[in-house]
């Protein structure tokens, strides 16, 4: 069998696997194992997406408006990030005295759960975009910081000595070695910290908003609305999914080499 | 080869700790001096000291006491025509074979066109013209070290630091490879330090070999033998005990 045969069936399987599941919980549902109003069968839950696609829950705020509010959210607070923490990172990544100097604070800041400043962002930037914006950049700030960080300080360091016996400059050792060889990681950074964007969006639309997937989220609770509910996580997690793949594709095409090298050391 | 030519390279009493002055010295008072275009082999046992003593020459690690020069000037630093060839993968990941020795090529001031001609030239010489486009993630280990020492010839130094550069390659390769760097070294005529842990290596190569063991140098051999040289020279196979036995 050829692996793109191989390949296509276990799509197949698993694909196959889902389905059964799915029926599985509809039967469970239909002879009353499961109570529907707390454990939706997959055809109420498919209900509730029509329903949120005709006619949109709360009336009128459709699936379409969820989900691209919520993406310019995630969006904004996530490019915010991307601006301050790579020319910062690559700053004290290479400067000991600026890292030993910083790593306290930024071990401090990750540790504080993002959601946890809610109140505290809410008195000072109100409950408006801003405030959602800003937790959202301060999830993803750190986590880049980190990363980027480590990406210039961990470079091998016989990379930068073959270079410097070449006659390297000190700023094209920076430009031609410690960046590129830093890539991958800032590119895992990145990785991490759309992801924690997409953790902290459902708590930031958790106020002054009944726009995006968070905000459907706890309507739909508020209503008991388990089926609409489950509809916004499962956008949440499609999407997670969908940017996690982008991702990995720009990855591929940028830096062609770390396929390369991740397949060798497998 | 004249005696009285001034050295290309002088390594003065240099001795090497590494940590607080109570660690064990891993160089005590090294003297050695390597005539200009000389093809000098270090041999000696795992840890003995023999990267650390071209790291110092390279510049690359300061001595803690002593000095090196090169044309009689003392070593500050790396760069300035002292080529490396590291014992471990040195290659830049991101970069093909290809862009590999052609940043040797351009680092020696060449422009574009011409440090391609030089790389394709070089890969050639190293058996490794088809690969040019692959990433060192994508070659053996022998391939890399390869493209390793055309990336180091590319840079054309004067003076050519080999740390163990054949040690990932199996015996066939390593035979081919040892007949090409002579055949470089004989038409471009460098001053060669050649690290290798070999006796037959070092027979085959070196114009001197200098023995290390327990941080200093042991032994001076001249080799004084033709090349090509045959492995099965009487008087190569003599030395060759004589450099066994020195080592126990
Ligand atoms: N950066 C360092 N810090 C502390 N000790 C070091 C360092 N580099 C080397 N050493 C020590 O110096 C000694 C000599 O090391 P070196 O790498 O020069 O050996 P070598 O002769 O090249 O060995 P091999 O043939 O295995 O490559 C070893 O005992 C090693 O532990
Ligand atoms: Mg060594």
């Amino acid at each position: 069998m050829g692996a793109a045969a191989t390949r296509h069936a276990a799509v197949l399987q698993g694909a196959g696997f889902i389905v059964s599941l799915l029926l599985l919980w509809e039967l469970a549902s239909a002879l009353g194992w499961l109570r529907p109003h707390s454990f939706p069968p997959p055809s109420r839950i498919a209900q509730g997406a029509w329903e949120l696609a005709v006619r949109g829950f709360p009336e009128g705020v459709r699936v379409w408006t969820h989900t691209l509010v919520t993406l310019r959210r995630i969006f904004s607070g996530f490019a915010l990030a991307m601006l301050a923490a790579i020319p910062l990172g690559l700053l004290i990544g290479r400067s000991p005295t600026l890292d030993a100097l910083t790593n306290p604070v930024i071990t401090f800041a990750r540790s504080v759960a993002t959601l946890s400043l809610l109140p505290l962002v809410i008195v000072w930037f109100g409950t408006g975009e801003l405030s959602k914006t800003l937790l959202i950049a301060y999830g993803c700030f750190w986590v880049m910081l980190s990363n980027v960080i480590a990406g210039v300080k961990y470079v091998d360091p016989v990379l930068v000595r073959a270079a410097r016996t070449m006659d390297t400059p000190g700023r094209e050792i920076f430009t031609h070695i410690v960046l590129p060889a830093a890539l991958p990681r800032i590119f895992a950074g990145a990785r991490t910290a759309l992801g924690v964007g997409f953790m902290v969006i459902v708590g930031a639309e958790m106020i002054g908003t009944i726009e995006g997937l968070g905000a459907l989220i706890m309507e739909a609770r508020t209503f008991y609305r388990t089926d609409v509910t489950i509809v916004g996580m499962m956008l949440l997690g499609v999407m997670g999914v969908l940017f996690a793949l982008g991702m990995e594709a720009l990855e591929r095409r940028l830096l062609p080499w770390h396929r390369g090298l991740s397949e060798v050391r497998r | 080869m004249s005696a009285s030519a001034a050295p290309k390279i002088e390594v003065l009493r240099v001795s090497k700790q590494f940590g607080d002055a109570a660690a064990a010295p891993v160089l005590r008072d090294v003297d050695l001096a390597c005539a200009e275009n000389e093809f000098v082999c270090l041999l000696g046992r795992s840890g003995c000291g023999k990267t650390t003593l071209l790291n110092i020459i390279a510049g690359l690690v300061p001595p803690t006491a002593g000095e090196v020069r090169v044309d009689g000037e003392v070593v500050t630093g790396p760069g300035r025509g002292k080529g490396m060839v590291f014992q471990q993968n040195a290659l830049f990941p991101w970069l093909s074979a290809r862009g590999n020795v052609e940043f040797g090529a351009r680092r020696s001031g060449l422009d574009k066109a011409g440090a391609g001609r030089v790389a394709d030239e070089l890969l050639d010489l190293v058996g490794l013209r088809d690969y040019g486009a692959r990433y060192p993630g994508e070659l053996s280990g022998g391939m890399q070290q390869r493209v390793a020492i055309a990336r180091a010839l590319a840079l054309d130094p004067q003076i050519l630091l080999m740390d163990e550069p054949f040690g990932a390659l199996d015996e066939i390769t390593r035979l081919d490879m040892q007949a090409e760097l002579l055949r470089v070294w004989s038409s471009r005529r460098k001053t060669v330090v050649f690290v290798t842990h070999s006796i037959m290596e070092a027979l085959a190569l070196g114009d001197r070999i200098v023995v290390m063991g327990g941080g200093s140098i042991a032994a001076i051999h001249d080799v004084g033998l033709e090349r090509p040289r045959s492995r099965s020279d009487p008087a190569l196979l003599r030395l060759h005990d004589t450099i066994w036995q020195g080592l126990h």
